[in-house]
């Protein structure tokens, strides 16, 4: 039962997005586009495999991952940690809560400005930005599982000897992870989307390169390749952390 | 209701920003660095762009652009989220094409509607339009679908109709649910007319940003920069009021907003 109606799900799932690319197909073959502005489906998902298979595309890709990765574990890192000592310690709690009501709503890309002119145009100013945008979920949804975490256990961990530090790691931690990985989801996303923006506005590789080159020479084609590639790329990484999700959450009743 | 306490509390978002402020003084006279400008440059330089009419007439466009593209996308993603809550159907239907477009940077699209509609407010306005849906959508969905089963029932012992079941319980019973996906979405919208306007250097407060940026006029970049961000702050600010007053009766649960890009 559960299978088959799971395969008549993705079926179902299925049918807008083969709706989009046939609508796609047709506003192309019925001559409501021309094909310069919108190249049909089939030739700009060849062109994506054509380009998968090549060097330069591949280097693309490496530099874009290598960014988002550096800048999502600068704020798994840093979102986590904070969240925690937030949520256990009142003290850095005061100091922390009004700091990130300021910080959270504030438009991270109107920082990239100044992280280019203090941190220039390499890999750091666009690491930085990616880790700045994608902290502040991460650090809220930790600190919500953390200090939603019941107060029972924490008192029998105690009660049987476990030391205070040793909470924050046996207990809490634990009991927080499935609202950590939901900000780590979130996070993820935003890695994707803000690595994309950063080289868009200043790079010399990387996907969102790739596409203002092309816009800069009107090659439809290659503008639509980029955006296919990151969309790709968001649900391949998604999957991979709904795995670790999965297995990290073993045990848990609704994992 | 004003003890100290509460007084400090609500006090305490203007000392952090005073304390940001003061950091970032003390650092660029640590630096010395030409294009580091300290943050009383920066903010001295405020007045300039504020009083300049031509750059107010462009901040005002921004927001009006961002203000259209969120006023309509809340109207199209809260019935659109609360339908996939509340039928099987129309989420496995949805939800498939709504994970392909998520992680697609809204402002990447740009380039490309560009195209098509030209370079005007219609681009920009359709670019805010599909950033902001997305989270309200999902919001809204994680809200229809977690309302009590039985006060549906109750509403459908009564004799509502399902539209009328979908307006007056689910709408209700998901709004503190939804107004936190706006809140996201609020973000969102300040962030996607930002990009889109430097990727479209044509007009509006990104422009402003980045034409600065390019001619090297620093204090500019950072007053802007402050500017933005004050915006930021005041849109959440504000939201947050109007939360408190329609969910009363709900206890906050992000009483920090979180934010999306």
């Amino acid at each position: 039962m559960m299978p088959r109606s799971l395969s008549a799900n993705v079926i179902f799932g299925l049918a807008p997005i083969v709706l989009v690319i046939a609508l796609w197909q047709g506003l192309v073959s019925f001559g409501f586009a021309p094909v310069v502005l919108l190249p049909p489906p089939g030739v700009v998902f060849g062109r994506l495999l054509k380009q998968l298979v090549t060097w330069t595309f591949q280097q693309e890709i490496a530099a874009t991952l290598i960014r988002l990765f550096a800048g999502f574990a600068i704020a798994v890192v840093l979102g986590v940690s904070i969240g925690i000592a937030a949520a256990a310690s009142p003290a850095i709690n005061a100091i922390v809560r009004p700091i990130v009501r300021v910080l959270a709503p504030l438009p991270k890309v109107a920082l990239y400005p100044a992280l280019l002119l203090l941190l220039g145009f390499g890999h750091g100013s666009k690491i930085t930005l990616v880790a700045a945008d994608a902290l502040f979920p991460i650090l809220l949804s930790t600190y919500y599982g953390a200090s939603t975490v019941e107060q029972k256990l924490i008192w029998s961990a105690m009660a049987a000897g476990t030391r205070r530090y040793e909470i924050l790691f046996k207990v809490v931690l634990p009991a927080a992870m499935p609202s950590i990985l939901t900000g780590c989801r979130i996070g993820l996303v935003i890695c994707c989307i803000v690595v994309f923006l950063a080289e868009m506005i200043t790079s010399t590789d990387g996907l969102g390169h790739v596409l203002v080159t092309a816009a800069r020479t009107f090659q439809a084609v290659d503008m639509f390749v980029p955006l296919i590639a990151i969309s790709l790329l968001g649900l391949i990484l998604n999957g991979l952390l709904g795995a670790v999700r999965s297995y990290l959450l073993r045990g848990f009743p609704e994992a | 209701m004003t003890s100290p306490s509460a007084l400090a509390r609500r006090a305490a978002p203007m000392f952090a920003c005073i304390g940001l402020l003061a950091v970032w003084q003390v650092a660029s006279l640590a630096l010395k660095n030409d294009s580091f400008p300290t943050a009383i440059e920066a903010i001295r330089a405020i007045p300039d762009i504020l009083g300049d009419k031509e750059s107010l007439i462009n901040i005002l466009a921004s927001l009006r652009r961002m203000a259209i593209g969120f006023g309509i996308a809340v109207l199209v993603s809260i019935p659109l989220g609360l339908l996939m809550g509340r039928s099987r159907a129309v989420a496995a239907f949805f939800n498939p094409l709504l994970m392909v477009i998520y992680p697609v940077p809204k402002a990447a699209l740009m380039p490309i509607i560009m195209l098509w509609l030209g370079v005007g407010d219609i681009t920009k306005t359709l670019v805010i339009f599909l950033g902001v849906s997305l989270p309200v959508i999902y919001h809204s969905f994680e809200g229809a679908k977690a309302v009590e089963e039985k006060m549906l029932w109750s509403g459908a012992a009564m004799g509502l109709s399902p539209l009328q079941r979908l307006v007056r319980i689910v709408l209700p019973a998901a709004l503190p649910e939804i107004l936190t996906g706006c809140r996201t979405g609020l973000v969102l919208a300040l962030i996607t007319m930002i990009t889109s306007e430097m990727i479209a250097r044509q007009s509006g407060a990104g422009n402003i940003l980045f034409n600065a940026l390019d001619m090297g006029q620093y204090d500019t970049v950072y007053a802007m920069i402050i500017i933005v961000g004050a915006m930021g702050i005041c849109l959440d600010a504000v939201f947050e009021r109007v939360r408190a007053r329609l969910v009363r009766w709900s206890e906050p649960q992000f009483d920090m907003p979180l934010s999306f890009s």
